[in-house]
């Protein structure tokens, strides 16, 4: 899923300041799982910007809206009748869900309220981990499992970097090192011979660095 | 006597207040069957009455607030003693967080307050409210009640 964070309430207040009435448009899919923008947090931010309105004297009217996802058209037109009455909408979905819904609604302000964090999983409750930089070319099938781009902090393909400690990240110690992961998992599973087989450079056009990209399906065209 | 003194620290501010201070409680009806007991001249109580305390969630903490609380009480089982086995553990970290939440604000997490009380322990349960309201003597009553 992708994994969010939402704002300081501060910084959200600050965006909303200017405006007498908004919609606080939240999104049910990966941000309402990490718990930064789902139907719970718009209704908390919303309450907490209310009495943080009325401390100061001030009445703001917000309006709010949870879709299934933001990022899809079919759910996001659900959110017109509210963002009419509008002339802002803090919008508390991921990057993509953000920029949908303003390029959906160029009449209204687009406040972004999470901070778009990264691809991860739910490792245990509470506690979400990076796992995927979306390189647009998986080989994770040569390491076992562990992706040596998104959980090693230098990117390393071909063995660890030997500043490791225990087992954890130099960079980072309260992060596991991919690469003495994939070692132990090769060394588990007897396919340590297979660490030494040639992985040739990268091809990193299919990654970001190849600038925008898009993923067409003409058998889901209409 | 303690309606007076709340009063007096409310009024700093400007506006003169004439009503009693409100406090709304949050109580899972195995820690107490209903807050009919604690009801008394000089406050206001609301009492919310769940299965768990653990239904309370972050934003029913603060729309008590929006509702006119000027204080908010969980009661909830001892730790090891919640039905539903974490309740009261999820419980406690709700309150925490929405006590930040309302220190950001600026009404002040210490007017939202969790306790642990035994199971129908009327009299603890009392003595917490009472607690309460001298020390809404103390902060006043809440500006955005």
């Amino acid at each position: 899923m992708i994994v969010g964070e939402q704002k300081p309430l501060e910084e959200i207040k600050a965006k909303v300041s200017g405006y007498s009435r908004i919609l606080i448009l939240g999104c049910g899919t990966c941000v309402k799982t990490c718990f930064a923008g789902g139907e719970d947090e718009v209704a908390t931010l919303a309450s907490a910007l209310r009495l943080s309105f009325k401390l100061e004297g001030r009445t703001i009217q917000i309006e709010e809206q949870t879709v299934e996802r933001q990022c899809e058209d079919e759910f996001i037109k659900e959110a017109a009748t509210n963002i009419a009455e509008v002339k802002a909408v803090v919008s508390l979905a991921c990057g993509a869900g953000v920029q949908m819904v303003a390029s959906r609604f160029p009449q209204v302000t687009l406040l972004p309220g999470v901070n778009t964090t990264f691809i991860g999983i739910l490792e245990k409750a509470g506690l979400f981990t990076e796992k995927c930089l979306g390189c647009g070319n998986c080989i994770v099938d040569l390491f076992g499992g562990i992706c040596p781009i998104g959980r090693c902090a230098k990117r390393l393909f071909h063995g660890p970097c030997g500043g490791s400690s225990k087992g954890k990240c130099e960079v980072n110690p309260d992060t596991d090192c991919a690469w003495q992961l994939i070692v132990d998992h090769a060394a588990a599973t007897g396919q340590l011979d297979k660490l030494a087989e040639y992985v040739p450079p990268k091809d990193w056009r299919t990654s970001q660095a190849g600038g925008p990209r898009k993923v067409h399906r003409e058998d889901h065209e209409i | 006597m303690v309606m007076e003194k709340v009063h007096r620290m409310s009024n700093k501010g400007g506006a003169a207040h004439t009503r009693k201070p409100r406090i709304t409680v949050f109580h899972c009806f195995t820690a107490l069957e209903d807050t009919a007991s604690l009801e008394g001249g000089d406050y206001e109580i609301q009492g919310i009455k769940m299965p768990c305390s653990s239904i309370s969630r972050e934003v029913f903490l603060l729309r008590a607030f929006e509702a006119g609380a000027d204080a908010v009480v969980v009661l909830v089982c001892p730790v090891n003693s919640c039905r539903y086995v974490q309740g009261n553990i999820r419980t406690e970290k709700r309150v925490t967080r929405v006590k930040k939440i309302l220190d950001e604000i600026g009404i002040g997490g210490h007017r939202l307050n969790m306790f642990n009380i035994v199971q129908g322990d009327e009299a603890a349960a009392r003595r917490i409210i009472e607690q309460t309201v001298a020390e809404l003597g103390e902060w006043g009553l809440s500006a955005a009640a």
